[in-house]
Formats: C-alpha cells, sequence, structure tokens
C-alpha cells in the first residue's frame, strides 16, 4: 500500500494490490497517509509461495480488472470517499 | 490519523478512566498509571521541554511525538519522572530517518528496539545490565523501555493486525530496555565506541528478535578457549532459517555476560577485535543457505561463505547480564529501506529541574 501511495504521490496512474489479510493494514497505511483514494484491489491470501500455476490463474483474473481501473472504468475495491 | 482516540477523556474515577483507554486500545493490554493532566505535568516539567516541542512524525500513523505526548505515554507506562529524559532520548533517536519506524512498526517480523543505556543516567535512573536486566523486577528497565512501546503504539498508531503486523511479536514487544554493565565490563561503555565522549549519557537501538541464549563454559587450560567462545557466538548469529542468514544483513546486537567478555579481553581482545571476529565467523555455506531458503539467496558457488552481517559495525557488542554459563545474541530484521542499522542519541541531563511537590526525589540533573 504504501509503494501504492509513493507511485500515486508522483501523480501517475496505480493499483495497490493488497491481500485480504492485509485489507486493514491497507485502511490504515492509506488513510494515515491522506491519500484514502488510492485504488485497491484486494487478493486472495497469500500469493507469495502459491506457485506459478496458482499466480497465473490470479493474473489472468485481475489483469482485466486492473487495466479498467487504470482506464476509470471501474473503482477499486476500496470505497473512495464521497462515493 | 485513522481511528484515533480523543486526545483527552472524560471519567468518574480511574477504574473508569482505565477501562476508557483498554476500550480505546491506548493500553498494551496491562493496567496504565491513569495520565491525569496533573501526572503528565509533572513528567513534561522533568523533561525540562516545552510541552509542544515536536520530536517529530512516528510512523506509520503519522503522530507527533510531543513532548506532552511522550510524557502522557511515560506517565501510562509507570515512569518516575526522572526517567524522562531515558525516553525522550529513545525517542529522538528511533525518530532518525536510518531507523525505519515506520517499517519497523508495521513489519509481520517480530522485531522489536532493543535498548542500551549508558553513561550516568544509568545510575540516576536506578537502571540496571546484570541479573535478568531483560526480565522483570526492574522498575526503571520495565518502566522505560514500556514507555517507549506506548508511544509506539499511541503516538505512531502500531495496533496488532491493522497496523502493527508482526506475525507472532515477542515479549519484547512490551518492554525491551536496560543498561550496559560498565562496572563489569573489561572495555569502554559501548558508547565510547560509538563516539560519545566519556561521562556522556546515551541510549543505544537496535530493532532485534527476542535474545537467543548462548551456553559456553570457559577452559582455563584451553588456549583455544576464547575461539570457541567466538564460534558459539557467531553459530547462533549465523542461524540459519533467521532473516541474518536469509538476507545476510541487519545489525545483531551480542550481550556477553561479564565472565564472557573477561575471557576474550584475556585474550587480548578489544571490543572492536570481537565485532571483527563476530562478522567474520558468523557465516554459512551458500549450499545450506539454498537448501533452506532458496527464495532468498542467489544461486553461485555452493562454497561459498555467506556473511550473516554485511560489516563488523553491524555487531552491537556490550556487556550485560550476569556472569555465568549464558551470554545471548539478538538476530534481527535485515529489511527496510536502511536495513535495520543501529541508531543511538545523548540523553539530555541538563534539561531537568526541581517538580513541585516532589522536592525530595532525586532528580536527574541533581544527581549527576
Amino acid at each position: 500500500m504504501r509503494d501504492g501511495i509513493e507511485v500515486a504521490r508522483q501523480d501517475r496512474a496505480v493499483v495497490a494490490l493488497v491481500t485480504e489479510q492485509f485489507w486493514p493494514q491497507g485502511d490504515f497505511v492509506a488513510q494515515s497517509n491522506g491519500m484514502p483514494d488510492v485504488p485497491r484491489l484486494r487478493l486472495p491470501h497469500p500469493v507469495a509461495g502459491s506457485g506459478h500455476d496458482a499466480m497465473d490463474v490470479l493474473a489472468a483474473r485481475i489483469a482485466p480488472e486492473l487495466v479498467a481501473i487504470l482506464r476509470g472504468e471501474r473503482t477499486g475495491d476500496n470505497v473512495p470517499i464521497g462515493a | 490519523m485513522p481511528n484515533l482516540p480523543p486526545a483527552t477523556f472524560q471519567a468518574a474515577d480511574e477504574v473508569e478512566a482505565l477501562e476508557l483507554l483498554h476500550q480505546h486500545q491506548c493500553t498494551d493490554g496491562l493496567p496504565v498509571v491513569i495520565p491525569t493532566p496533573e501526572r503528565v505535568d509533572r513528567m513534561v516539567l522533568a523533561s525540562g521541554l516545552d510541552a509542544d516541542i515536536d520530536l517529530g512524525t512516528m510512523g506509520p500513523g503519522g503522530g507527533a511525538t510531543t513532548i506532552v505526548q511522550v510524557a502522557t505515554n511515560a506517565v501510562m507506562a509507570g515512569c518516575l519522572p526522572d526517567y524522562m529524559p531515558v525516553v525522550v532520548a529513545a525517542m529522538q533517536a528511533m525518530l532518525q530517518p536510518d531507523f525505519d519506524l515506520a517499517e519497523v512498526q508495521s513489519t509481520t517480523h517480530s522485531i522489536a528496539p532493543l535498548m542500551i543505556v549508558n553513561g550516568p543516567m544509568i545510575t540516576a535512573c536506578d537502571l540496571t545490565g546484570g541479573f535478568g536486566a531483560l526480565g522483570p523486577g526492574h522498575r526503571a528497565n520495565a518502566s522505560i523501555g514500556r514507555a517507549v512501546r506506548l508511544c509506539m503504539m499511541n503516538i505512531g498508531g502500531a495496533r496488532p493486525g491493522t497496523s502493527d503486523m508482526a506475525l507472532l511479536g515477542h515479549p519484547g514487544k512490551f518492554s525491551f530496555c536496560m543498561a550496559e554493565d560498565e562496572a563489569s565490563s573489561p572495555w569502554e561503555p559501548l558508547s565510547e565506541s560509538l563516539g560519545y565522549a566519556p561521562g556522556t549519557s546515551a541510549v543505544t537501538i537496535v530493532g532485534t528478535e527476542a535474545p537467543h541464549n548462548v551456553v559456553f563454559v570457559n577452559n582455563a587450560d584451553d588456549p583455544n578457549s576464547p575461539q570457541r567462545l567466538l564460534r558459539a557466538l557467531a553459530a547462533v548469529m549465523a542461524n540459519t532459517g533467521s532473516n541474518n542468514a536469509s538476507f545476510s544483513g541487519g545489525t545483531v546486537a551480542v550481550a556477553l555476560n561479564p565472565e564472557h567478555a573477561e575471557v576474550l579481553h584475556q585474550a587480548g581482545m578489544t571490543r572492536r577485535d570481537v565485532q571483527n571476529a563476530l562478522h567474520q565467523l558468523a557465516t554459512n555455506k551458500r549450499g545450506h543457505l539454498l537448501d533452506i531458503a532458496a527464495g532468498f539467496i542467489k544461486n553461485g558457488d555452493h562454497d561459498d561463505d555467506i556473511p550473516a552481517v554485511k560489516d563488523a559495525d553491524n555487531v552491537i557488542v556490550y556487556v550485560g547480564g550476569a556472569s555465568g554459563l549464558y551470554s545471548a545474541v539478538f538476530p534481527s530484521w535485515a529489511a527496510g529501506a536502511h536495513n535495520n542499522p543501529v541508531v543511538h542519541h545523548p540523553i539530555e541531563t541538563d534539561q531537568a529541574c526541581v517538580i513541585p511537590g516532589m522536592e525530595n526525589l532525586v532528580v536527574a540533573g541533581d544527581a549527576l
């Protein structure tokens, strides 16, 4: 989440990938850095160590969602302020 | 900051106040001294600093580390006003960018700031570096370390599972503070080895895991005995499965009990010699690490020696604990933007003043 915020601060389009277990921390970091609207996608946990096949499946699933967020066609899984 | 408790609470009595503090996650889970305005004022006064002085922003929550905030947490931890300069110095040390405090607080690793105090403040506060220095029963050690933790929670916003993501944690996350046993050390105080003048009080902080015992019995008839001690310490430093072994970095603290320190001193070793020797000895073969932690180790010659720390400066050697069979190694995190370095800060002892109503107590500045 922190990496995503750093990229967003450079005025670049970004989507933070945050696993289920770290979603509350994502909320905390985003809010405490004053950037709760940085879009996030919620991933299952764990991703690391789940193996290439599982990661391929996950990547195939989230890639269109990620592109849609970057294109502004949908919002992230976090609820933007004012939404 | 998100979900912060209100700056002040109103309660009918101290029992209700304690429950309020627990409900708002302002405690470490144990009862605290209620930080009434009068108690906090006394603690601020003992610092000799203005209440609104801001020592820096503390992550991950981004709270302002003002003197009044530090004082509030010191009261809650059970500190005497005399301890306040040590707590303030610890804040100043940990807020240095090199310490990566926001990341230290947020990581899944079980890192906690180990505080080592040197100088006249050891006596002024009645800190100990001897028997059970990191265990229960020592008021100054326990409450100063606890004050630092409560600051990390209430100013830095660290809460388990939300912003403090340590998967398990360790008991040192309640309190992790001790003095160096300067009187029993054969070497100059740790603070002098870090550049402080003799007689200067200072706090040295390394983010570490809990202490790991190292058992060793000297044999005065064996000329290799000092080398055996060094190898035992280095073996624990290079404990495979640890972050240091896997990431080949971070800073490791080594608490030598006075007997073990004397073995090395009698062998003609300075503190620096010990640091150099441990850095050189604390290694693993690449092939061994690849068998265990393949995801972290680059491929290469399996006979390469992979050091547990990058440099002798990343081995903090100090004297502590009572004499006997056991010394201790504190493995560490070996991560963060600055790779888990040691930080330190002088303890300002000339700011203290007499606190109204407590004239008969020893005040830090007077005791020096």
